[in-house]
């Protein structure tokens, strides 16, 4: 299962698999980890763009709910959260 | 240790609420460089310890580590580490974190402790966390972290006695201990791992994550519902600045011209009477009765940003600034700009990428400021019939307002359109934010923050404003014209030989002698050129009983075609006429380049915008 956080479902949890930090810049890569994306952990999609587009998507991770861009998230694999 | 008054600096991540833990600890007791706001400048206040020895605190920019990523957190890490020019190594740290946000939070602060500067870790919000179900151990915490921790509710100044007490012993033990502290830094997983760890140790208790925040945010991030919800609070907002200050304007109004008439009455006829009554009282009095509809302007968007909404603003206008090349992070800055530029360029430091954050800069003087007002209604009011359009409630002169700001909403698109393309060509911007959440607004910080901008703007009133109307006014009233002469004495005066010189170039796009006058002026803030149209025509007017009964609109009608008014509306969507805007965008860009790039395209834009207007209306018959 390769699924991509840009097209998760919103509203369900799915746990972070891989991340390709190399296709990002060191910045992006450095302020995900500082939201707290990172391998292992478990996210839930919310918001997906408004009217006018599929940008950004609005996540929640733990207590925080943070936005990225869907090409930052389309870097990041998800998979279902442990039963 | 010296004698010299300690520095104690908050820090910690965006929203944390150290501006807040500022705000109670120092109260009113606040020194901020300029244009306060989002926390970009240096804010600094005095505060003391219980027994009274003074402290000095500074409100540092939030920050998500001690690796910036913006111009502001490198602000933060170099004032921490001792490294920001003209500025003492604090002598202590209060790390401010969010108690429901520890796993997050508490990254940094393991990052800030491991300083080993004296540290104190405020435990703020605890209030929200306890809202949110959660039941946390500050003793725990503080054995984990290695520091004090004290509970703290900044907003309503729960915890801070404790706190200033905190502080007060970590800095003496400090002394006490020796120091070798040559940990690596560890590794951003690491950290995290660490974070989360002493986060759930220090948990004792916790309810599934805020369902009231969600439920929300499915109404207010809805992509169609949440969209119209943000345009009718823009609605909202722009009907207010109108609505609510018709009756304020008219107190101040009336309190003009009551201190007029007094002057009148207490000086002889003579050079100080015209100078206050004309130079002063006209021309200064003239802009300060937009102070209601600015400070409205500038409560609607504090609000907006207290009570998390702002960002939400963010989110839903992220795909159209896409489409241009910047991103949601662009709305804020932005949508302060139509209060004032100035703060709203100061707000772009919180955009990391460069050429985003150009381009927002580039683009900021075109949102509709509120020194612009003065002019639109003053023209609007002269020139636009007060009805309605076609028997609907709609009124026509709203609507003209509407158009001007539309048309600086969509110019500011198109130029970003074209400078990403050119200028300021880069990668697609990123759009990575942090959504906080819901609050009610605190009225006592929206006060404060309110105070400041009216403070600013009377200040500026007071100063630029003062000056370059005393300026004007002697030079319109000198040399004075001869007896007996037929030229009048705003013609005769130097300003009026300067104007002539100008109306060369402005004739063209239908700008007549009045407005070429006006125009220096207000190269120094756009609102001038309210009151030295208001300024000349009380000096021509000069003891003409029946000149000195009409109001200025009155006067304009019968001097200006409908074509030039509507040419000096459109020249005032573009130019870029305030020294305040280009000051920022030169410190902001570290450079002349970039300002007197802006003021050309800016000048260009405006004389086609007004030559195109004139041309089209007397073309339509109203020349
Ligand atoms: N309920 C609650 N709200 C707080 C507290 N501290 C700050 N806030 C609010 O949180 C928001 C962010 O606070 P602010 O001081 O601007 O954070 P900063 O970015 O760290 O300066 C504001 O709306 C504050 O009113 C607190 O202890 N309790
Ligand atoms: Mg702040």
């Amino acid at each position: 299962m390769n699924a991509k956080l840009d097209s998760a479902p919103l509203g369900v949890a799915v746990r972070i698999s891989r991340i390709d930090w190399d296709a990002m810049s060191h910045d992006e890569g450095r302020r995900l980890r500082e939201f707290g994306l990172m391998e292992g952990i478990d996210v839930t999609p919310l918001h997906r763009g408004s009217l006018f587009s599929r940008d950004p998507l609005a996540l929640s991770v733990g207590r925080m709910q943070v936005i990225i861009r869907a090409r930052q998230a389309a870097m990041i694999e998800v998979a279902p959260t442990a039963p | 240790m010296t004698a010299a008054i300690p520095t104690i600096a908050l820090v910690g991540n965006p929203n944390a609420g150290k501006s807040s833990l500022f705000n109670a600890l120092t109260g009113a007791r606040q020194k901020i460089a300029n244009y306060p706001g989002v926390t970009v400048e240096r804010k600094a206040g005095h505060a003391s310890f219980a027994d009274g020895r003074p402290m000095s605190l500074i409100d540092l920019p939030g920050s998500y580590s001690l690796t910036p990523a913006s111009p502001d957190e490198a602000v933060t890490r170099d004032v921490v580490l001792g490294q920001q020019a003209g500025e003492r190594r604090p002598d202590a740290l209060v790390v401010v974190v969010d108690a429901a946000n520890l796993d997050n939070h508490l990254c940094f602060a393991l990052e800030l402790i491991a300083l080993g500067l004296p540290t104190v870790v405020a435990l703020n919000m605890l209030d929200l966390a306890e809202r949110d179900g959660l039941t946390l151990d500050p003793a725990i915490l503080s054995r984990e972290l290695g520091v004090p921790v004290v509970p703290t509710v900044a907003v309503r100044k729960r915890g801070l006695a404790d706190l200033l007490a905190a502080v007060d012993g970590a800095i003496l033990t400090h002394q006490l201990e020796t120091h070798d502290h040559a940990d690596p830094p560890p590794s951003d997983a690491a950290l995290h791992q660490r974070a989360r760890a002493i986060a759930r140790a220090a948990t004792l208790s916790e309810t599934p994550v805020r369902r009231w925040t969600q439920r929300v945010d499915a109404v207010l991030l809805h992509p169609a519902l949440g969209f119209l919800i943000l345009l009718a609070l823009m609605f909202v907002m722009f009907q207010g600045v109108y609505a609510w200050s018709e009756a304020p304007i008219g107190w101040i109004e009336g309190g003009i011209a009551a201190l007029q008439e007094a002057v009148t009455a207490a000086l002889p006829d003579g050079f100080l009477r015209g100078l206050i009554i004309e130079g002063i009282l006209g021309g200064v009095g003239s802009v300060i009765v937009f102070l209601p509809q600015i400070l409205i302007l500038f409560l609607f968007i504090l609000l907006l940003e207290a009570s998390g909404y702002m960002t939400r603003a963010a989110f839903l206008m992220d795909g159209i600034m896409a489409k241009v090349g910047l991103s949601g992070r662009g709305f804020i800055p932005l949508l302060s700009s139509f209060a004032c530029a100035v703060p709203g360029i100061m707000a772009t430091r919180a955009i990391p990428d460069a050429k985003d954050r150009l381009t927002t800069i580039l683009i900021a003087p075109l949102m509709t400021c509120s020194a612009r007002l003065p002019v639109y209604t003053l023209i609007i009011g002269a020139f636009i019939p007060n009805t309605n359009v076609g028997g609907s409630p709609v009124g026509l002169q709203g609507l003209v307002l509407f158009g001007l700001y539309l048309s600086g909403i969509v110019g500011a698109l198109v130029v970003a359109l074209v400078l990403r393309r050119t200028v300021a060509k880069g990668n697609a911007a990123g759009f990575m934010m942090e959504m906080p959440r819901y609050q009610w607004p605190r009225l006592r910080d929206v006060g404060i923050a309110l105070w400041q901008r009216a403070w600013i703007f009377l200040r500026r009133a007071g100063t630029i404003i003062f000056v370059t109307t005393i300026a004007l006014w002697l030079l319109l009233s000198y040399p004075k014209v001869p007896e007996g002469s037929s030229e009048s004495q705003v013609d005769y005066s130097v300003a009026g030989r300067i104007a002539s010189g100008l109306e060369v170039v402005v004739a063209p796009i239908g700008f007549n002698h009045d407005i070429a006058l006006a125009l220096i002026p207000a190269m120094a803030a756009r609102e001038v050129a309210v009151s030295a149209l208001a300024t000349a025509n009380a000096i021509e007017a000069g003891d003409d009983e029946e000149a000195m009964a009409q109001s200025l609109s009155e006067r304009l009608q019968g001097r200006w075609s409908i074509a030039t008014a509507l040419a000096f509306l459109a020249w005032f969507v573009f130019a870029p006429q305030c020294i305040s805007t280009i000051a920022i965008t030169r410190r902001e860009t570290n450079g002349w380049r970039w300002p007197l790039f802006m003021v050309g395209y800016l000048f260009l834009l405006a004389y086609a915008a007004a030559g195109i207007t004139y041309w089209t209306a007397v073309a339509f018959g109203l020349g």
